[in-house]
């Protein structure tokens, strides 16, 4: 699904992703892991355009397109979805209007008529029930006046509605409460499937325990330095970050020797 | 020769003319005001409330004036056929250019109490209204503009509501510019809801002509003791017209002014806006929207003057410009000596969605009393890159996501419109407005089908 080859990356020209190499197969989930700073953010906003990062080097090759090559909304289209850390306020355009604009744009780019309003509200409905979001934040300005939790549930929403093949979860669990988390989780596992794939930004174990994920990686400096399966996580959750700097340091040096 | 010049010469080679195409409530008026603006000539760059507005330049073309009161050939109930989907009215009359145009033969009767007809009727049939109405709270702020068009307007609308009335339905006045040489249009408007009444009012500006046309206007507006006028304007004029407006009001105790502006297209249009409190409980709200691009204008400055305690006033200004647009807001809440609990909230705020755009903004808050709760605040930015970049993450397209953060800034204000089928229609026309899709076509959006 998503081929990603010697990323180089750049905000207000100061390099963060200084040569990443990461492929995700169809319906695996990747866990990255990272200490803060390290670039795990600046990667998801590369993935899905967002034009404040610069690409300086490398490839992505998403579902055999050049990603690179695409405006974030049809990155959208062709299935790239992120929940972002903090999802952003937009007072005063509904929610309906707000997804109903993000379908039928999306129907419009597979040259399919708008959904029909009775349609459209009946999935709405369907979707909502799923991650347990009440029928009062519709009529709402997109996350105006939602409390954090009800913001990262409606990430999983929204991500419910447009169906994505690949999903990114920038620490979708950060903020939220027990309940929340395993909410948003199960939401999260509900829309799983063979064909879809997710890379999921955490730092929790409880976040492990409910993905289960096939693949975790650690991203140190711009790079991904270790890769292993979900024990990788766990072993970071008990040891912290630093061994894996330090071996990936020693390494380091050993090259230039 | 400067502009004024123009103007007081016509006046005084033409007055025969203009009193002929007259009434006498409104000839008596001529003198008084044309002594002013000959005293104090035309507001310049450097007069406090015009600041933004270059009036001599506005007033410099040599517009035809039309003092032998010539009806236009159409009859503007024809040509601009309404509709009126959604809208009902109590009562419908256009003004084409100058002229109000009489009642459309199948109008229906107009409900007890409300009287909707010209000044030159209202000279007649009521004298003593015109003698205690006209041209009083306009000629008191001495305004130049509103002199120049005392001196001039030979006939407009009286919309009076006897004591206690209740109206329901918005009586609609479309004001039509139609020209096919320059012109100058100096149209009138007086509003009275006696004591109790209910008035509410919308008014429509619209300019089609593709050649330079100038509209003054003077809107007179009296609340008295206990009355409610809801005072509705939409404005759709065009690049080539210049609107040059005043609104005068005088607000009774415990009555209510709800004042909203729409400026959908236009040229240059300013308003001066002076609207007194005048006795105890008075209340005023005024909010504005304004979209403009190109090289449109829109000036709104106002004066809330705060004459009597326990009075509250609230204004919500908003402008969405683009391109080269400029608009400018300036708000002045008086509070005076002895007016206190006074409550007044003020707010303007503006999006500028071009580097290019130009938006001034001063609201302006001047204290004599010692109890009074008085806030203002002003922003102006751009549109938010986080939210446009979240939007098409989503999958929503730049220009669309654009579109929905603009109409969601303006849409704002509207909200503050109680009448549903009126806020749900201009809403639509905003929409309708940045999607481009809003021309001058010559019928009235407000409540042609078409749209």
């Amino acid at each position: 699904m998503l081929q990603i080859t010697n990323l180089h990356a750049a905000v207000e020209g100061k390099e963060i992703l200084k040569g990443v190499n990461l492929t995700i197969a169809d319906g695996e989930v990747h866990v990255l892991m990272g200490p803060n700073g390290s670039g795990k953010s600046t990667l998801s906003h590369v993935l899905v355009g967002n034009p404040k990062y610069e690409v300086t080097e490398g490839t992505i090759t998403f579902n055999g397109k050049d990603l690179l090559a695409m405006s974030p909304e049809d990155r959208s289209h062709e299935g790239l979805f992120m929940s972002f850390q903090a999802p952003i306020e937009i007072p005063g355009v509904s929610m309906t209007n707000f997804l109903r604009a993000a379908v039928n744009a999306k129907r419009k780019y597979f040259g399919q008529e708008p959904l029909p309003a009775t349609d459209f509200l009946r999935m709405l409905r369907e979707k909502r029930k799923l991650v347990g979001l009440d029928a009062h934040f519709m009529s709402r300005g997109v996350n105006e006046g939602f409390s954090g939790g009800e913001r990262k549930r409606n990430e999983i929403f929204q991500m419910a509605v447009l169906e994505p093949l690949f999903s990114i979860l920038d620490e979708t669990d950060s903020g939220l409460d027990v309940d929340a988390l395993r909410i948003v989780a199960e939401g999260f596992n509900m829309l799983r499937n063979e064909r879809t794939s997710a890379m999921v930004i955490t730092h929790y174990q409880r976040m492990l325990d409910y993905l289960r994920p096939d693949f975790v990686h650690v991203l140190v400096n711009g790079r991904i330095v270790r890769e292993g399966d979900a024990s990788l996580g766990y072993a970071i959750e008990e040891k912290g970050f630093d061994w894996i700097k330090n071996e990936a340091e020693a390494a380091a040096a050993a090259q230039n020797r | 020769m400067a502009s004024i010049d123009q103007y007081l010469s016509i006046f005084a080679d033409c007055r025969a003319l203009i009193d002929a195409g007259s009434n006498a409530a409104m000839n008596a008026r001529r003198d008084e005001a044309a002594r002013l603006l000959a005293r104090q000539g035309l507001p310049t760059l450097r007069t406090e409330r015009y600041r933004y507005c270059d009036v001599e330049q506005a007033l410099s073309p040599d517009y035809g004036l039309n003092l032998q009161r010539h009806l236009p050939a159409a009859d503007p109930y024809r040509t601009y056929r309404c509709g009126v989907p959604t809208l009902a009215t109590t009562a419908l009359r256009y003004v084409v250019n100058d002229s109000p145009a009489p009642a459309a033969l199948s109008a229906p009767a107009l409900p007890e109490g409300l009287t909707v007809c010209s000044l030159a009727e209202a000279a007649q049939r009521c004298p003593d209204l015109m003698e205690r109405y006209y041209h009083r709270a306009a000629a008191e702020g001495a305004d130049s503009l509103a002199a120049l068009n005392a001196m001039l307007a030979q006939d407009g609308i009286l919309v009076h509501a006897a004591p206690g009335t209740t109206i329901a339905d918005p009586i609609q006045i479309v004001q039509v510019m139609a020209a096919t040489r320059p012109l100058m249009a100096n149209r009138r408007l007086l509003v009275v809801a006696e004591a109790g009444a209910t008035l509410p009012l919308l008014l429509c500006d619209h300019a089609t002509s593709p050649c330079a046309t100038l509209a003054t206007h003077v809107t007179e507006v009296y609340a008295e003791d206990g009355a409610r006028i809801d005072l509705y304007r939409v404005e759709e004029t065009n690049a080539a017209h210049t609107r040059l407006a005043g609104l005068y009001a005088r607000i009774g105790a415990s009555a209510t002014l709800r004042y909203h502006d729409v400026t959908l297209t236009c040229g240059l249009t300013r308003t001066t806006a002076d609207i007194v409190l005048d006795a105890p409980g008075a209340h005023v709200t005024a909010d504005g929207a304004v979209v403009a691009d190109g090289y449109q204008k829109a000036d709104h400055n106002l004066l809330i003057d705060h004459r009597a305690p326990e009075c509250t006033s609230d204004l919500y200004y908003k402008y969405v410009l683009d391109d080269h647009a400029t608009g400018a807001y300036a708000g002045r809440v008086l509070v005076r000596p002895g007016a206190q609990h006074t409550q007044s909230e003020q707010t303007n705020a503006n999006m500028c969605a071009a580097t290019t755009a130009h938006a001034w903004s001063q609201p302006m808050l001047e204290i004599y009393a010692d109890d009074v709760r008085c806030n203002h605040g002003s922003s102006t930015g751009k549109l938010d890159d986080a939210a446009l970049f979240y939007m098409q993450q989503r999958g929503i397209p730049e220009a669309e996501a654009r579109l929905l953060l603009r109409h969601a800034f303006i849409n704002d204000v509207l909200q503050r419109i109680a009448l549903d089928p009126l806020r749900e229609r201009l809403s639509y026309l905003v929409e309708k407005r940045f999607r481009g899709h809003l021309d001058a076509c010559g019928s009235c959006a407000m409540c042609s089908g078409k749209h």
